[in-house]
């Protein structure tokens, strides 16, 4: 036993001596660099959307460095991102936003892919004073907590789909509609359900289906079973990217006729692309599309990001991505307006951000939200065999009319 | 008691001096020593059902993600309407104080400590009467229940999640938080050693593990194994509700499946930690949870995106090669270390025999 606990303790300082050096290497800016640190969803549920967001983020960075980069006390600094897997784990996204700030010495953040996982981080980088700009935590609730440190390029959750609804009313005359509606059990998702039980009690609408769908979402047949037979006026979904392709899936699969489809993620889930005509006529919530006309001198506009986009990642850029790029652009700005890497400096300059960007108007409301923005609806339409999506709402950027109701499946070709 | 020898005694003042000194040592890691000390009390807890009683449980999550959700829901429920504060993951807001904050979380922890252990006897007397797979299988399907249960009620958040309460903005050092949670979960860690050790010196342990050798032999013997079984489960349910509790607390989040029924990975991580130790010893556990931290948190961010096939590639090597553990597998290699004597002409004489 006596030389186990020799090589033991041995083994033990030979440990601490390790970590004991390894403590105190980086630093926030690190010669010409300005690192920013990042928890990514890069395996997981959240998978495919942490890569949009990657992208999103790599895009910006790379655009910015090239194009001169950002200006502090003048001399020109680059954006770097130091990225880790939070593999879609809330969890594990806290302890890795712990480990950016107390191990890689980051001062500045960028949020992860989704709700739950920026209010797993929210508190981390609150406690330590590190401003954060996320694009892609829109659960409401992040917003109410008094975070003084958390800013959103996006409009919350709630403001998702409620438009719909009022689309659904105006269509039926003014009168209250039938509401069927299925949600993942997560943070998001949640919120979209209660921006509907809010628009359902203003306009005196009824919800006759209110399922709750599983986090790894590969079946609704159930639910739309009961759609089939109860034949709401409208039918909500949401669930990230894989609700929406289990939706049009099934949908298309068991032939439910429904006069209005409204659902989140239809460019993440590249529906369009994906389903082709099965994903025809579905409503889709959207912080950003390519034809609107916001524009900044980084990235153009919407029309040129999109194809910026497309040739550098191979496919059309959903929203996760625009707003992505937007945080940096976001970042960038807030610098150069405090002229100091002082952290409280930086984020007093956040929270003073007016700016227009490719991606839409930014300017933080008291609980980090951005209000300048508002969501819009586009539907998914073809011509021959290729869809795209069109804008229908609001009317200021509308391209086409919106197409009401979804023809009877006997009915399509 | 009185037996604890000299070089032990050298032994476990190091370690108690370590631990204390650890997050001055290692300030920047404090969060992940928390998770060690946490893992390790789940390692320990898991062995004694997996390692000396031989009923192989993953539903230990079922306590940790309880024991979770207690705390949290004292600590807010005793000083604000619990319903308000989760609904729509907080609309409005309540700030604990301090004394409120501790107050709560010391209540909490007692409630997740209580509670769990005695939905493990009420569970346990149910399901133990299943045997080998049909026991483990059972216990799987606790904690996926669990989970999607906790997901559907509303009063703690259900899919949105429960946001715990933040730390007191009146203490204003960033440090204080990490080292209230880390010494909380050491203290957990202490108290589980010394009871798990004293459990290795008892009669209790031997039963376990008559019961791991031959269940039916043990009855017959008079052993009323019901008893000793749920009891055993009972103790390990104690301290995977506060190994729950301070999670959760130190995470700030509960989700119902990620964070705290949390099957796939921490129901896994303390079956795979303790049979990577070497299942059945004192120390196994606690060496294949260290072990595993280390080789988690230094080797996942090397390879962004294929952790989880380095993590099966792990997997595999300890089952083919180290079945044992290491621990076993030291003990097979020297095994007077371990106080074991060999008869040379004993084992000379059963090698000739087969």
């Amino acid at each position: 036993m006596n030389k186990l606990v020799k090589l033991f303790i041995t083994s033990i300082s030979a440990i601490t001596l390790a970590l004991v050096s390894f403590t105190s290497s980086f630093a926030k800016v690190d010669g010409e660099y300005i690192v920013l640190g990042s928890a990514i969803s890069l395996t997981g549920k959240y998978s495919s959307n942490g890569v949009h967001t990657q992208n999103g983020y790599n895009m910006a960075v790379d655009r910015i460095n090239k194009m001169g980069g950002v200006k502090v006390g003048g001399k020109s600094y680059k954006f770097e991102i130091i990225y880790y897997d939070d593999e879609s784990n809330p969890k594990r996204a806290a302890q890795l936003a712990e480990r950016l700030i107390k191990q890689d010495g980051v001062h500045y953040m960028l949020g992860p892919y989704s709700s739950g996982l920026t209010k797993a981080i929210a508190p981390v980088t609150e406690k330590y004073k590190i401003p954060m700009v996320e694009a892609n935590g829109a659960s409401r609730s992040l917003f109410t907590k008094g975070y003084k440190y958390l800013f959103a390029v996006l409009s919350p959750a709630n403001q998702y789909l409620e438009v719909a609804i009022d689309l659904a009313v105006e269509k039926n005359g003014g009168k209250p509609v039938r509401i069927a509606q299925a949600f993942e059990q997560d943070a998001f998702s949640q919120d979209v359900r209660l921006g509907i039980l809010d628009a359902a009690k203003r306009t005196g609408s009824e919800i006759i289906i209110d399922d709750k769908l599983p986090k790894e979402l590969n079946d609704m047949a159930a639910t739309l079973a009961k759609v089939k037979a109860t034949k709401p006026d409208v039918l909500v979904v949401s669930g990230h990217t894989k609700g929406a392709l289990t939706a049009i899936r099934q949908i298309s699969e068991m032939k439910v006729d429904v006069p209005m489809l409204a659902m989140t993620h239809c460019d993440a889930a590249k529906l369009s692309k994906q389903h082709g005509k099965n994903s025809e006529y579905a409503l889709c919530a959207s912080q950003w599309h390519k034809n609107l006309s916001y524009k900044d001198k980084f990235f153009g506009g919407g029309k040129k990001y999109d194809k910026d986009f497309k040739k550098e990642f191979g496919y059309a850029p959903p929203y996760q991505s625009a707003e992505s790029s937007a945080a940096l652009l976001v970042f960038k700005d807030a610098f150069e307006r405090a002229n100091s890497f002082d952290r409280d400096k930086v984020r007093d300059a956040l929270k003073d951000t007016d700016m227009q960007t490719f991606y839409g108007n930014i300017k933080f409301g008291p609980g980090g939200q951005n209000v300048a923005k508002p969501m819009i609806l586009f539907q998914v339409r073809c011509k021959g065999d290729t869809c795209e999506n069109k804008v229908v709402a609001p009317t200021k950027w509308a391209s086409d009319k919106f197409y009401h109701p979804i023809p009877k499946w006997s009915e399509r070709g | 008691m009185g037996k604890v020898k000299q070089k032990d005694l050298i032994l476990y003042s190091g370690l108690i001096i370590l631990g204390l000194a650890a997050p001055y040592l290692f300030s920047a890691f404090k969060v992940q020593l928390t998770y060690l000390c946490v893992l390790i009390v789940l390692a320990m807890t898991w062995n004694l059902q997996g390692g000396e009683m031989g009923y192989n449980s993953f539903g230990n999550i079922l306590f940790y993600g309880l024991g979770m959700y207690l705390t949290a829901s004292v600590q807010v429920g005793m000083f604000f309407p619990l319903a308000e504060w989760t609904e729509s993951g907080g609309e409005k807001t309540f700030v604990h104080t301090t004394a409120q904050y501790f107050q709560g979380i010391g209540v909490g922890l007692l409630v997740a400590a209580i509670v769990p252990t005695i939905v493990a006897g009420a569970i346990g007397y149910a399901i133990l009467g299943l045997r080998g797979h049909y026991f483990a299988i059972c216990t799987l399907g606790l904690g996926i229940a669990a989970g999607e249960i906790a997901g559907g009620i509303e009063i703690i958040g259900a899919g949105q999640g429960f946001t715990t309460p933040p730390f007191p903005a009146e203490i204003v050092d960033p440090e204080a938080r990490g080292q209230f949670f880390y010494f909380l979960s050491f203290l957990v860690l202490v108290l589980a050693f010394v009871f798990v050790k004293y459990i290795y010196g008892s009669r209790f342990r031997l039963i376990l593990n008559a019961i791991r050798d031959n269940e039916d032999k043990a009855e017959a013997m008079g052993i009323q194994t019901m008893k000793y079984k749920i009891v055993g489960w009972m103790c390990s349910a104690f301290f995977c509700g506060l190994a729950g509790g301070i999670m959760g607390g130190l995470i700030g989040y509960i989700d119902s499946t990620d964070v705290a029924f949390d099957g796939r990975e921490m129901g896994v991580f303390m079956v795979l930690m303790a049979i990577l130790g070497g299942k059945g010893t004192l120390w196994g556990p606690i060496i294949g949870a260290t072990l595993f931290h280390f080789f988690k948190e230094g080797l996942w961010t090397f390879i962004l995106g294929w952790q989880y096939v380095a993590l099966g590639v792990l997997i595999v090597v300890i089952v083919v090669y180290f079945p044992e553990g290491l621990m076993g597998w030291l003990r097979e290699k020297y095994p007077d270390k371990f106080g074991e004597v060999i008869d040379e002409k004993d084992r000379k004489a059963q090698v000739e025999l087969k």
